[in-house]
């Protein structure tokens, strides 16, 4: 598209294609994603397991590891290609201008160190000069930032003193204590117990407002995604099926996959006798994905030629794009009439 | 794009361009027409669903030193089982005149050479007490004097000496010298006389023992009796682990919390000088129990395995299941929470049926591995044993009494003690190394 | 911290008492009286001399006779190998020669395998992998006897003569070289190995992640995080290797003429000495399961998770 805006791109990703080389054949993980984000906006990216949604976010990181490799397209942060970053770029810029937290906090934190030496190792791994006290005082400044009290003492106990709740909250402190532009949360709620997830939700949005940063948000559940984002990538089988705002999304979806999800979660609003419905069928199988739709043989609306070839995107309205036949169905309909 | 010049291969992206599809103008009515629940169903490649064990196999074959290592075993197992049917010599068969061989020879001609050699050499020093006698009296003319007779015998006893000596040393000079070249396996003159004369005699591969015992024979039967006590010792460790454990993770409660009391005592029990301590005091009980008057089954039984055979198995019988009944505790635990085995209980599915036919197989990656890495350390410790000389009696061969006996000649005989260490060492080796690869093939978490 | 030693050590007691039990009934139910090997005494002599050590009465009271004597430091006399003489001597004289030759192999199996895993784990599936991965498994195959004896012919023997070939104290290091390094390397191939598959399981897990993700060094990531971790499960291995470090003295002792408890003890099982074998069995046994112990605690000490939980598993 245009690149009359690419002063507020903080991030644009580019058809990228991201392949597992197992022994078994080689497995598209992604296959061609593109969207771009802006800097202060959060985006969700959902899917179910398997979707390519973390594969999608550790290519921006750079922490794909053998066999996955990054096969395709191109991963632009504020002007500087990523994918070209050599191993000290890489390592400099992880962790500075783009953080991330992951889905368990229970493993993710190391057992044998404090929290405190945790955080402050990863503040000084990008800032060499700072002294040991300035960097403590970062670190607990960071601690009451993310709602965690008595921070003196917290500093000093290890990770299997703090409940998972805590534990995130630490996980969040340590992500954004350099400052970084993006943040990356690859289903920071999942491993929670409810009312916590709810406390973290919160505490990210507070933190979002506080400190302007941008966020993918990646998560399986749509509730969240209306809580925190934007707008919404909704991947299925390395795909992105949709991508719109927010609002649009929910009240407009273009593709059979969204409506499903949607219509799989529960609301709070629903009528007595609604029921959650769920989708059908399994993923198609990574290994060999078939031409045409990979979401074809689950979808209600299958059309024949789902099953022949891949959908192109269609925009559906502003910044709305679906890849779905029925959407240019609907197009080809409206320019003959 | 000047972005990808970096990126090696971009395949095709499979998503098509809006505008261009429609410029293109190449889909038609029918193409939108719904599709039935057949093609839907049918879109879906199948994968041919690839067994576990099909699966297993697969990353087996493709592990390199696994595979060699499988090969050196069945090599191993043929050399040990077959390889006695092929060589004409038993295990306790003393050859005459053919003690002390080594694993190589000289040619007929060329120990005739090399004996006409030292005799050439030697002719003139070696004197002959009698001839020497008879020469002095003809000179003298007269019968010698006693005096004159010692010293004459004197001369002769030094001079032989020093010949001697002397022959012992220039033997292996000799050779070079003549150009005198070892040949591959042990003869002794004897047998290389009755080859000479036509006859067909196979060679002491590996030399003979100082009673003229064949090693290669011994080996072989070394090697068998090494691998027979491994696998079995690896049957009842599976055995007795298999029950033990199973009972103890699915009863729960009270008796697995007993049970587990009791395994934890006996994983601290320091094994091998337990093991050594059962050996060394059931030798002269079981064989007292032998040679008693009272017959029956269980003695004959007794008679035929030896008496140390027994207690190195009853050793084992005794402490070495623990590991294996704490992996089966543990995946019974864990699949026993599982629904399917809910369900077996709601049919009303006996506890012994559910072990058997639901928790069994579940687990039986795990028990193959462990099984087939108790083998090597079985064959570790019968020969540890068998070296302290509690291990398997003779005149049955063990690789480690071989080595032993080995250890008093070893700077001379050298290939006595190498022979049964090496073929012990790579036996043990490459049962490690199929049992790391089989664990790594059966178990893909592993792996990763 | 303060239940879990009792416990431990509760365990501990029980074990060596049955251990202690099991001993004493096998060597009792040993055919033959002990007198009976040399020249046969007379009936008179054999009833005196088997009150004297009560050896007429029940199997049952000599046990306790027994247990109540080691409590007191009697361990029995030797009857056959140095006639009369008191265990607990012969076994304090001995032992410390083995514990020397023993505590030079266990350090530098430790020192040479902890860092030789961890360089198999950074290259696995590499080159250097493979080979460590093979020599390990070949030194984890290689009874101790197979060492020792190789070494010693082609060191000591043969056309080298580096190394004495029997162990001489006067001769300083050279003479503890080939022992040490035989009775070390399996233990230092054992280490190696589990400090591999330690490593490569601790590189698998999740803080490794964060840590990449914190941009922290390669370096830092390995040592720091990765290390720290894989050490505590290597110190659990410690412990299974005293027992086996003094176990291959039995046979290394024995092949280089070391004048120490191993080689005592195997020459005891051959002359059938049986209160020295018992002696022994028992002596070792207790020392073996204490080290357990104290390995174990060890392992409670280094991790973070356990010593501040208290009495969690």
């Amino acid at each position: 598209m245009s690149e009359q805006n690419s002063s507020q791109k903080l991030l644009e990703v580019k058809d990228l294609h991201v392949s597992f080389f197992t022994p078994a054949g080689e497995v598209k993980a992604v296959g061609g994603i593109s969207y771009d984000l802006n800097y202060g906006e959060v985006m969700g990216v959902v899917g179910e397991s398997g979707s390519g949604k973390s594969v999608e976010a550790y290519s921006i990181i750079g922490l794909l590891q053998s066999p996955g490799k990054v096969i395709g397209g191109s991963i632009t942060f504020e002007g500087q290609d990523v994918l070209s970053f050599s191993k000290a770029e890489m390592t400099a810029f992880r962790g500075n201008k783009v953080a991330m937290i992951f889905q368990n906090p229970m493993t993710c934190l190391n057992p044998v160190y404090t929290i405190g030496n945790q955080l402050v190792e990863a503040l000084r791994a990008h800032d060499k000069n700072i002294s040991s006290k300035d960097a403590e005082k970062r670190a607990m400044e960071m601690m009451e930032m993310v709602g965690i009290n008595n921070v003196e003492k917290r500093m000093k106990q290890y990770p299997h003193e703090f409940s998972g709740g805590m534990r995130q909250r630490v996980m969040i402190a340590m992500g954004l204590i350099c400052h970084p532009q993006l943040l990356i949360a690859d289903e920071p709620t999942t491993a929670l117990d409810v009312t916590i997830q709810a406390q973290i939700l919160e505490l990210m949005k507070d933190l979002q407002k506080k400190t302007k940063m941008g966020i993918i948000f990646i998560t399986h559940n749509l509730g969240v995604v209306a809580d925190i984002c934007d707008k919404v990538s909704v991947m299925y089988a390395g795909k992105m099926v949709e991508q719109g705002p927010v609002d649009d999304i929910f009240y407009a979806p273009a593709h059979p996959y969204t409506e499903g999800l949607l219509r799989s979660m529960p609301r709070v609003d629903a009528e007595s006798y609604e029921r959650l419905i769920p989708i059908e069928g399994t993923p198609v199988d990574m290994l060999n994905p078939p031409e045409g739709c990979p979401f074809a043989p689950r979808c209600e609306k299958c059309m024949k030629i789902c099953l022949k070839k891949m959908p192109p995107y269609v925009e559906v309205g502003e910044n709305h794009r679906s890849a779905c036949w029925l959407r240019v169905q609907e197009r080809i309909n409206k320019e003959e009439a | 794009m000047a972005d990808n010049k970096k990126i090696k291969r971009c395949p095709v992206s499979l998503q098509p361009d809006i505008e261009a599809l429609l410029a293109e103008g190449g889909l038609s009515d029918a193409d939108f027409a719904p599709a039935t629940k057949q093609e839907q169903e049918d879109f879906i490649q199948e994968r041919a669903s690839v067994s576990y064990w099909k699966d297993a196999w697969r990353r087996l074959r493709k592990n390199v030193v696994a595979m060699v290592a499988l090969g050196v075993i069945i090599f191993l197992i043929l050399f040990a089982f077959v390889g006695p049917l092929l060589v004409p010599y038993g295990y306790d068969q003393f050859n005459k005149g053919a003690e002390n061989l080594h694993p190589f020879h000289y040619a007929l001609e060329d120990q005739v050479r090399l004996e006409e050699e030292i005799a050439a050499r030697t002719e003139t020093e070696v004197l002959d007490e009698e001839t020497l006698m008879a020469q002095a009296e003809a000179e003298k003319g007269e019968p010698l004097t006693s005096v004159e007779k010692a010293i004459i015998r004197a001369q002769v006893k030094a001079s032989s000496q020093s010949s001697q000596s002397a022959e012992t040393v220039d033997e292996n000079a000799l050779r070079k010298e003549l150009g005198i070249k070892k040949k591959l396996f042990g003869y002794s003159r004897a047998e290389l006389e009755q080859k000479a004369a036509g006859e067909s005699v196979f060679p002491h591969v590996f030399g003979t023992d100082m009673y003229g015992r064949d090693i290669l024979v011994r080996v072989m039967y070394g090697a068998r009796v090494s691998m027979a006590v491994g696998f079995f010792a690896a049957l009842l460790v599976l055995v007795i682990g298999a029950i033990y454990g199973s009972v103890s993770g699915y009863c729960g409660g009270r008796v697995d919390a007993v049970m587990q009391r009791i395994v934890e005592l006996i994983y601290s029990v320091p094994e091998m000088l337990v093991v050594l301590l059962i050996a060394t005091a059931l030798k002269p009980i079981l064989t007292e129990y032998v040679n008693s008057g009272s017959g029956g089954p269980l003695k004959s039984f007794v008679t035929i395995l030896g008496p140390n055979l027994i207690s190195m198995f009853i050793a084992f019988g005794m402490l070495y299941w623990v590991t294996m009944s704490r992996i089966i505790r543990g995946q019974v635990l864990q699949l026993k929470q599982q629904e399917y085995v809910t369900a077996a209980k709601a049919l009303g599915a006996s506890g012994g049926r559910i072990i058997r036919r639901h928790l069994l197989p579940n687990c039986i990656g795990q028990i193959v591995v462990t099984t087939c890495l108790q083998i090597p350390s079985a064959i570790f410790l019968e020969s540890f044993l068998s070296y302290l000389g509690v291990g398997v009696s003779a005149p049955l061969p063990s690789l480690g009494s071989m080595a032993t006996d080995a250890l008093s000649g070893m700077y001379t005989y050298t290939y006595r003690l190498i022979v049964p260490s090496v073929v012990l060492s790579v036996m043990i080796l490459s049962f490690n190394l199929f049992g790391d690869g089989l664990r790594d093939a059966l178990d893909p978490k592993l792996k990763k | 911290m303060g239940k879990y030693f009792a416990k431990r050590l509760g365990m501990a007691v029980v074990t060596i008492f049955l251990v202690t039990c099991v001993t004493f009934l096998l060597m009792n139910a040993v055919p033959g009286s002990p007198w009976l090997s040399e020249k046969t005494p007379s009936e008179a002599t054999l009833a005196a001399l088997n009150a004297k050590y009560g050896l007429d009465k029940p199997v049952i009271v000599q046990l306790f006779m027994y247990l109540k004597n080691l409590l007191h430091g009697d361990f029995g006399v030797s009857l056959k190998m140095q006639r009369n003489r008191e265990v607990l001597s012969i076994i304090l004289e001995m032992f410390p020669v083995s514990a020397k030759v023993g505590a030079i192999a266990l350090c530098w199996a430790v020192l040479v395998g902890v860092p030789l895993g961890c360089l198999a784990a950074f290259k696995r599936g590499k080159l250097t992998d493979s080979i460590l991965r093979v020599v390990c498994t070949l030194g984890i195959s290689m009874p101790s006897f197979v060492v020792a004896s190789v070494l010693l012919v082609v060191f000591a023997g043969g056309a080298l003569k580096l190394f004495p070939t029997i162990f001489d104290a006067s001769q300083g290091w050279r003479s503890y070289v080939l022992p040490c390094f035989s009775l070390g390397f399996y233990p230092m191939c054992y280490t190696a190995r589990q400090t591999r598959s330690a490593m490569l399981d601790s590189l698998n897990q999740e803080y490794i992640k964060t840590a990449r993700a914190k941009g922290l060094k390669n370096g830092k990531i390995i040592f720091k995080h990765a290390l720290r971790n894989a050490l505590i499960p290597v110190i659990t291995y410690l412990g299974p290797q005293v027992a086996f470090t003094l176990c291959g003295g039995f046979v290394v002792e024995s092949v280089f003429s070391i004048p120490g408890l191993g080689r005592y003890f195997v020459q005891s099982i051959q002359n059938r000495d049986y209160p020295v074998i018992m002696g022994t069995t028992i002596f070792l046994a207790t020392f073996i399961i204490l080290m357990n112990v104290v390995v174990d605690i060890l392992y409670k000490v280094a991790d973070p998770r356990i010593s501040l939980t208290k009495g969690g598993d």
